[in-house]
C-alpha cells in the first residue's frame, strides 16, 4: 500500500504506535461494508440490467453539480461510459491512463472507459445515462483503485474524482434517492475524505494544494447531498447505520469554522437533527471534540481523540491537530514559569508526537529550544517570538493514531 | 359539509369580487388584506373555497364584468389557491398564490401610495406559511422540499418593490424577518448578511422609521446571528434592546427572547437573577447559574446534560457548554478563599493536587496534566492572573486581582 501514497511522502511523519488500541475503534462496519468494493476485479463484466420503477423517486435534493432541472429519466446505457463519447474520446486521445486498452492513448473499452462528468449538459438522451445497477457496478470499479499501487495517489485521485461526479450527475438526472443511494453516497464521501488526508501531504506542490482545495469542495456538498438523502428515506425511530458517522463528520469540519463563511451554523444544525443521530456515540465523540477544541483543552484533545476516533473522523480531523498542538505552546509559552523551561520530553506525551518532530513544531511557530546539562531538550517560556505556523503543509506524527491501510 | 346551491355560490363569489374591487377603488386597506388570509382558515374564505370549487365556471364571472379588470390577473390564481387549500392540495395551493404574490407585487409598485401595505404584509407572510405547508407535503410524497427556497427568492423580490424612496419603505423591515424566518428554516443563515447590509447601511432606510414591532423582531434575529458568530457584546446589544422595546403583555415572546439572552449574559460574566428565571419559567437555566456561583463543574455537567434537548433545539448547546472556563476559574477562586484562611502566608500558591482533589469531590477524574492545561488556559485567556510552574506542579497566582471580573466582557478567544 505504500507505493499508493505520494511519493515524496515524509517518513518521519508517520510512526506506528502498538499502545493503539484495535477494539476501541468503531468502523469494523464500516470497514466490512467497503471492503466489498475492492473485490471487484478491475476490468470486470459490468452487468447490465434495466432499471425497476421502484429505484426511481422524484428530485429530492439539488446536487449542484446539474447546473439545470431535469424532467426524470430512465437511463439505458449499459455500459460505464456511453458508446459515442468512448469513440469520440478515441478519436481525441483524451484517455485517462487507466481506461487506455494495453496502454494504448487511441484505444479503450467498454470495461474500460468511464464517463466523464460534464459541466454543461444539452439534450441528454437516456442512452447517455447509466441506469442505477450500472452505477453501482462502476462505482465499485472505480473504488478499487484507491487499492492501486501502480500510480501516484494524486492520478488515482484526480480520475476517481471526475468520474465520481459524473456518477453523481446520472444519479440526479434520474432522481434516484433510495437506499441504493445512500450507500453509493457513502461510498463516494469516503473517497474525498480518504483524499483530503492524503492530497494533505503533498501540499507543496501547487497542483496537489488545488487539488485538495476542490477535494474539500465535493466532500462538503456530497456530504450534504448525503445527509438530504437521509432525510428522504426517514423512517421513525431507524438510524441507517453509517449515518452517525457520516453526521459526526460535518461537526468536525467545523472544527475550523472561521474559514467556511457559508457554511450552516452548528448550533442551528443540531436544532433541526433527530436525536437519535444527536445522542449516538459516533455524535457524541465529535461533540466531545469540538468542546474539548473550542475550550482550547489540548489534553481531553489528544487523549480522547487517541481513544475513540474512527479512521474516516481522523482524516477530517489531522488538520487541526496542529492547530490545537499550536494553541497549547502559545498557552505554555505564555502561562509558564520563566525560570523553569518546559521539558519537550513531557510536552511530547501530551501532545502525542514525536520528541524530534516537537522540536521542529517549536521552531516552526517561532521558539527556540535549548538543551540542560544533562541533555534534556527543554523549551524556555516567556518567549516573545511566537507566531503561528504559516501555511501549515508540514505533516507531524500523531502518536496516538496508528496508521493503517485504507478501508477501501 | 352544509350543502350550498349553485346559485348561493354564485353570489358569494361575486360577493368577494365586488369587496376586492371596492377594496381597491376606495383604498381600503384594511379590508383588503383580510382577502389573501388564506391560512388563517376563516370562515368567510373557506366557505368562498366551498364556492368556487362548486362553480367551477367562475372565470367567466370575473371576465363579464369591466369592474374586475384591473384585479383579474390577482383574483384568478387566488381562486385556484383558494380551491386547492380547500382540498388539501398545497403544493398545488402554494403554486397559485405564488402566482397571486407577483400580480399583486405588480399592481403594488404601480399604486403611488403604501394603502395596500397591509395586504401586502399578509400575502408575503401567507407565502412563508404556505410553502413551509407544501414542503411538508412534498416530503411527505418523498420529493424535494424546496418551496421555501423559491419563496425566499420571492420575498427578495418584494423587498426590492419596497426600498425606494417612497413611503412603502417601512415595509421593508417586515419583509426582511419573514425572510430571516425562511432563512434559518433552511439553514442558510448566511443569505442574511447582504439584506441586514440593506437595511443597516442603504440610504433611504432609516432604522428608526421602522414600525416597533418589526424593530424587535429584526433585532431578535440579528441578535441571533451574532450568538452564532460568537460576538456575544453585539448579541447582547440586540437582544437587550428587543427585550426592552418588547410589548411587556406578550410573555411568550419575552420567554423566547430571554432564552437566548441569558445565555449571551452568562457569557460577559452577568448572572440573571432567580426571580427572572422563575417569572418567566426558565428554570433550565438554574443550575447553569448555580455552577456558575459555585463553580461546581459537575454540577454544569449534569445540567447540560438534563436538559440536552432543550437546549440543543434553541440552539444555545454551544455557548452554554463554553462556560465550563468561566466555573473552573471559580472553583480555583475558592480554593484559593480557602487557603487564604488557613495559611495566608501561602495563599498565592495553589497546588495542581489540590485541584485535582476538588474536582474528585465533584466525581470528575482529572490528571495532574489535565488540571495543568486547564490552567495554562485560564491563564492565557486572562481568567486568571499568574503563572504555572511544571516542575513543582503549582500554580502562582498574582497578588494583585488573581481573578478579574469579565464585567460584560467576553472571554479572550
Amino acid at each position: 500500500m505504500d507505493g499508493g501514497e505520494p511519493r515524496n511522502r515524509n517518513p518521519s511523519s508517520h510512526s506506528v504506535s502498538t499502545s493503539f488500541s484495535q477494539s476501541s475503534r468503531s468502523n469494523a462496519t464500516h470497514q466490512s461494508k467497503v471492503s466489498t468494493f475492492a473485490q471487484i476485479e478491475r476490468g470486470g463484466r459490468v452487468s447490465s440490467s434495466s432499471t425497476s420503477n421502484s429505484n426511481i423517486n422524484p428530485q429530492y435534493y439539488a446536487d449542484s453539480d446539474s447546473d439545470s432541472n431535469f424532467v426524470p429519466l430512465l437511463g439505458t446505457c449499459p455500459y460505464m461510459c456511453p458508446e459515442r463519447e468512448r469513440i469520440q474520446r478515441e478519436k481525441l486521445r483524451d484517455l485517462a491512463v487507466f481506461e487506455r486498452l494495453n496502454g494504448n492513448p487511441r484505444k479503450s473499452s467498454p470495461t474500460l472507459a468511464v464517463k466523464k462528468f460534464c459541466r454543461t449538459i444539452s439534450s441528454k438522451c437516456a442512452s447517455d445515462v447509466r441506469p442505477l445497477p450500472v452505477l453501482e457496478d462502476t462505482l465499485k470499479y472505480l473504488l478499487s483503485f484507491l487499492e492501486s499501487t501502480d500510480n501516484p495517489f494524486e492520478v488515482v485521485h484526480d480520475f476517481v474524482f471526475d468520474r465520481t461526479r459524473s456518477i453523481r450527475q446520472d444519479l440526479t438526472m434520474q432522481n434516484i434517492v433510495n437506499k441504493k443511494a445512500i450507500y453509493m453516497y457513502e461510498g463516494m464521501v469516503k473517497f474525498h475524505v480518504v483524499s483530503h488526508h492524503k492530497l494533505r501531504h503533498s501540499l507543496s506542490d501547487p497542483n496537489i494544494a488545488s487539488m485538495h482545495h476542490l477535494n474539500m469542495e465535493q466532500l462538503t456538498k456530497t456530504l450534504t447531498s448525503l445527509f438530504s438523502l437521509y432525510e428522504a428515506n426517514r423512517n421513525s425511530n431507524y438510524v441507517h447505520e453509517n449515518e452517525a458517522e457520516f453526521h459526526s463528520l460535518n461537526v468536525l469540519l467545523h472544527l475550523g469554522s472561521y474559514s467556511k463563511p457559508m457554511a450552516e451554523p452548528l448550533s442551528l444544525w443540531f436544532s433541526r437533527l433527530s436525536p437519535l443521530v444527536l445522542k449516538s456515540k459516533e455524535m457524541r465523540f465529535a461533540r466531545r471534540m469540538l468542546r474539548s477544541f473550542r475550550l482550547g483543552n489540548y489534553k481531553d484533545f489528544f487523549c480522547t481523540a487517541a481513544t475513540q476516533a474512527s479512521y474516516l473522523q481522523y482524516c477530517i480531523m489531522e488538520p487541526y491537530i496542529n492547530e490545537v498542538r499550536a494553541l497549547a505552546l502559545s498557552c505554555i509559552n505564555f502561562g509558564g514559569y520563566k525560570l523553569h523551561p518546559y521539558p519537550l520530553f513531557d510536552l511530547s506525551k501530551q501532545l502525542m508526537i514525536k520528541e524530534s518532530d516537537l522540536e521542529t513544531f517549536c521552531k516552526s511557530c517561532g521558539l527556540e529550544t535549548c538543551t540542560d546539562e544533562s541533555g534534556n531538550k527543554l523549551l524556555p517560556t516567556k518567549q516573545e517570538t511566537f507566531s503561528h505556523p504559516k501555511g501549515g503543509f508540514q505533516t507531524y506524527s500523531f502518536l496516538g493514531f496508528q496508521e493503517y491501510e485504507s478501508p477501501f | 359539509m352544509a350543502y350550498m346551491s349553485m346559485g348561493e355560490a354564485h353570489r358569494k363569489i361575486t360577493e368577494y369580487l365586488n369587496r376586492f374591487s371596492n377594496a381597491v377603488s376606495s383604498q381600503d386597506g384594511t379590508s383588503f388584506k383580510s382577502l389573501f388570509t388564506i391560512s388563517s382558515n376563516s370562515h368567510y374564505l373557506l366557505s368562498l373555497a366551498d364556492a368556487l370549487n362548486l362553480f367551477q365556471d367562475y372565470n367567466r364571472l370575473i371576465k363579464q364584468s369591466n369592474n374586475y379588470s384591473q384585479i383579474v390577473d390577482i383574483v384568478t390564481p387566488l381562486f385556484r389557491s383558494l380551491q386547492n387549500y380547500r382540498q388539501g392540495n398545497l403544493v398545488e395551493t402554494y403554486h397559485a398564490f405564488e402566482k397571486t404574490a407577483n400580480a399583486f407585487i405588480q399592481e403594488f409598485r404601480n399604486w403611488e401610495s403604501a394603502w395596500a401595505l397591509e395586504a401586502l404584509y399578509v400575502i408575503v407572510y401567507e407565502i412563508r406559511v404556505l410553502a413551509e405547508k407544501a414542503d411538508k407535503e412534498l416530503a411527505s410524497n418523498g420529493k424535494s422540499p424546496e418551496k421555501l427556497k423559491g419563496a425566499g427568492s420571492l420575498l427578495m423580490k418584494v423587498f426590492g418593490s419596497l426600498a425606494g424612496k417612497g413611503s412603502k419603505r417601512v415595509g421593508a423591515l417586515y419583509v426582511t424577518c419573514q425572510l430571516f424566518k425562511i432563512y434559518f428554516k433552511l439553514g442558510t443563515v448566511h443569505l442574511c448578511r447582504s439584506v441586514i447590509r440593506s437595511i443597516e447601511t442603504a440610504r433611504i432606510f432609516d432604522f428608526e422609521e421602522f414600525p416597533k414591532r418589526d424593530k424587535v423582531t429584526y433585532m431578535y434575529y440579528t441578535g441571533r446571528l451574532e450568538v452564532f458568530n460568537e460576538n456575544f457584546p453585539a448579541a447582547d446589544h440586540k437582544l437587550s434592546y428587543a427585550l426592552k422595546h418588547c410589548n411587556p403583555q406578550s410573555e411568550a415572546n419575552i420567554r423566547l427572547i430571554l432564552k437566548h439572552l441569558i445565555p449571551v449574559k452568562l457569557s460577559i460574566g452577568i448572572l440573571p437573577k432567580d426571580r427572572l428565571l422563575e417569572r418567566y419559567n426558565l428554570l433550565e437555566y438554574s443550575n447553569i447559574v448555580q455552577a456558575l456561583r459555585r463553580g461546581d463543574l459537575r454540577l454544569l455537567r449534569c445540567a447540560l446534560q438534563d436538559h440536552e434537548d432543550r437546549f440543543l433545539r434553541s440552539g444555545v448547546y454551544l455557548v452554554l457548554e463554553k462556560l465550563e472556563l468561566q466555573v473552573y476559574q471559580r472553583l480555583v477562586k475558592k480554593i484559593h478563599i480557602i487557603q487564604k484562611q488557613r495559611d495566608p502566608s501561602r495563599a498565592h500558591q495553589v497546588k495542581l493536587e489540590v485541584i485535582v482533589k476538588a474536582l474528585k469531590w465533584l466525581e470528575i477524574d482529572m490528571d495532574v496534566d489535565e488540571v495543568e492545561c486547564i490552567m495554562a488556559i485560564l491563564i492565557y485567556k486572562n481568567l486568571v492572573k499568574g503563572y504555572f510552574a511544571h516542575k513543582s506542579k503549582v500554580v502562582v497566582l498574582s497578588k494583585q486581582d488573581p481573578f478579574p471580573k469579565l464585567n460584560g466582557k467576553p472571554v479572550n478567544s
